[in-house]
């Protein structure tokens, strides 16, 4: 009783009508509500909750804040005791906070990116409901994107000031929240820096990863699809679209995911990524990447690092 | 087509007026100037134009451009199109994620 899931994320876009032809016809999204602010609700066709994405307007693009779906409000309650006595500062979001979503609890993690739980949200169910259920909708658009998967954020870190907030986020998440690891990056001499961190609350290889960064921020949000020929039409979508792409498709040595990075009108980061690679375990060992192949760790098939991934964030 | 010249490393290429700046070089594999997400959100494209004018096209994050440095001509190169021949200044950097 717990964390179930990456319940939806906040960002920013500059420009919410390209946002929306992105979100909507790239990546297969449907708005499910506008708020009076302006901010809109998106869910995909697989998710039952009423929205996995909300998109702010604003001057700049980056992150909000990032919530996970705890099982119910007794697993809601224990959460936010343990998040205090781990040390960290709690605050009370009564129901209706956001629309259509149970009250919530806010705190920040170490690295200092908002976080929120939450228990309830109103369920429309899935494009194809829960009643002799078709395996896909007949209006699916785009990459057709089952859900929201996880997000990667930038944690800050300066080995010179001792700083290492990926690190002290990993702690955070196992002790207080009951995450549990599947595999690290290490550098630097005997591995002594860890750089690269991904963390499960499921059978999934990661339901959140860390990387260490000059400043916290978002790297990407990413979205489910079933099979590699889903990335290949993924892509497709993305090119008849003119969607900026940061990696074509390819594998990651890390979760053996297949994979491909764009960047929504704004600039923000998104994935597709297919394949859940193994089953995420609590008692399997943990697998290690040294920096002498951390190339492969990330792009498993050239093996070589790509600039804009490692350094372009918002 | 408007010649597009960096400043400081005598480079130079060929840039459509339907085009930005960074789409230009992008599309003839060119590296002068970082390149990120070209959609005005990360802030790596950033210059500086020395010479010529430019037309604004989509918006800019104001984290990595103030309304400030805009009216001194700095401005992403993935949110203008050459309208002239340009001379410009890379202030954009590659910050490294630490691996
Ligand atoms: S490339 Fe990201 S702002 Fe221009
Ligand atoms: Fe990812």
């Amino acid at each position: 009783m717990g964390v179930m899931r990456i319940g939806h994320i906040s960002i920013k876009v500059m420009d919410m009508a390209e946002a929306l032809k992105h979100y909507q016809n790239v990546i297969g999204m449907k708005v499910t509500h506008t708020d009076a602010g302006g901010n809109v609700y998106l869910k995909c066709w697989d998710e039952w909750d009423k929205y996995s994405v909300i998109l702010t307007p604003s001057n700049q693009a980056g992150f909000n804040h990032v919530a996970y779906k705890v099982t119910d409000d007794f697993a809601l309650v224990r959460l936010a005791q343990k998040v205090r006595d781990y040390g960290i500062e709690v605050e009370e979001l009564p129901a209706g906070t956001l629309p259509d979503c149970g009250r919530m609890v806010k705190f920040n993690m170490p690295s200092g990116h908002e976080m929120r739980l939450f228990a309830e949200k109103d369920i429309l169910g899935t494009d194809v409901g829960s009643t002799n259920p078709d395996p896909w909708p007949d209006d699916m658009r785009g990459a057709g994107a089952h859900w929201l998967d996880h997000c990667l954020l930038v944690c800050e870190m300066d080995p010179e000031r001792g700083v290492n907030t990926l690190v002290d986020n990993k702690h955070f998440f196992i002790k207080a929240l009951n995450f549990f690891e599947t595999e690290q990056v290490v550098v630097g001499p005997n591995g002594s820096i860890q750089i690269a961190c991904f963390l499960s609350h499921s059978s999934k290889p990661h339901d959140i990863a860390f990387v260490a960064g000059p400043t916290s921020g978002l790297h990407h949000l990413s979205f489910f699809l079933d099979s590699w020929h889903d990335i290949l039409k993924a892509a497709d979508v993305m090119a008849k679209n003119r969607t900026r792409i940061d990696v074509a498709p390819t594998r990651h040595g890390i979760t053996r995911g297949e994979t491909i990075y764009f960047f929504d009108p704004s600039g923000n980061r998104n994935e597709t990524f297919a394949g859940l690679g193994y089953q995420a375990q609590r008692d399997k060992p943990l697998i290690t990447w040294t920096e002498d192949q951390v190339g492969r760790a990330i792009f498993y098939h050239t093996g070589s690092l790509v600039e804009s991934f490692t350094t372009v964030y918002t | 087509m408007h010649a597009v010249l960096l400043a400081e490393t005598s480079e130079e290429y060929l840039c459509g007026s339907a085009e930005t700046l960074l789409a230009g070089m992008v599309r003839l594999g060119r590296k002068c100037i970082p390149v990120g997400c070209v959609n005005g959100g990360c802030g790596v494209c950033k210059v500086a134009i020395v010479k010529g004018s430019v037309r604004k096209c989509g918006l800019m994050s104001r984290v990595h451009v103030s309304e400030e440095e805009e009216s001194h001509g700095v401005l992403l190169a993935c949110r203008a199109t050459p309208m002239s021949e340009i001379e410009l200044k890379v202030i954009g950097k590659m910050k490294k994620i630490i691996w």
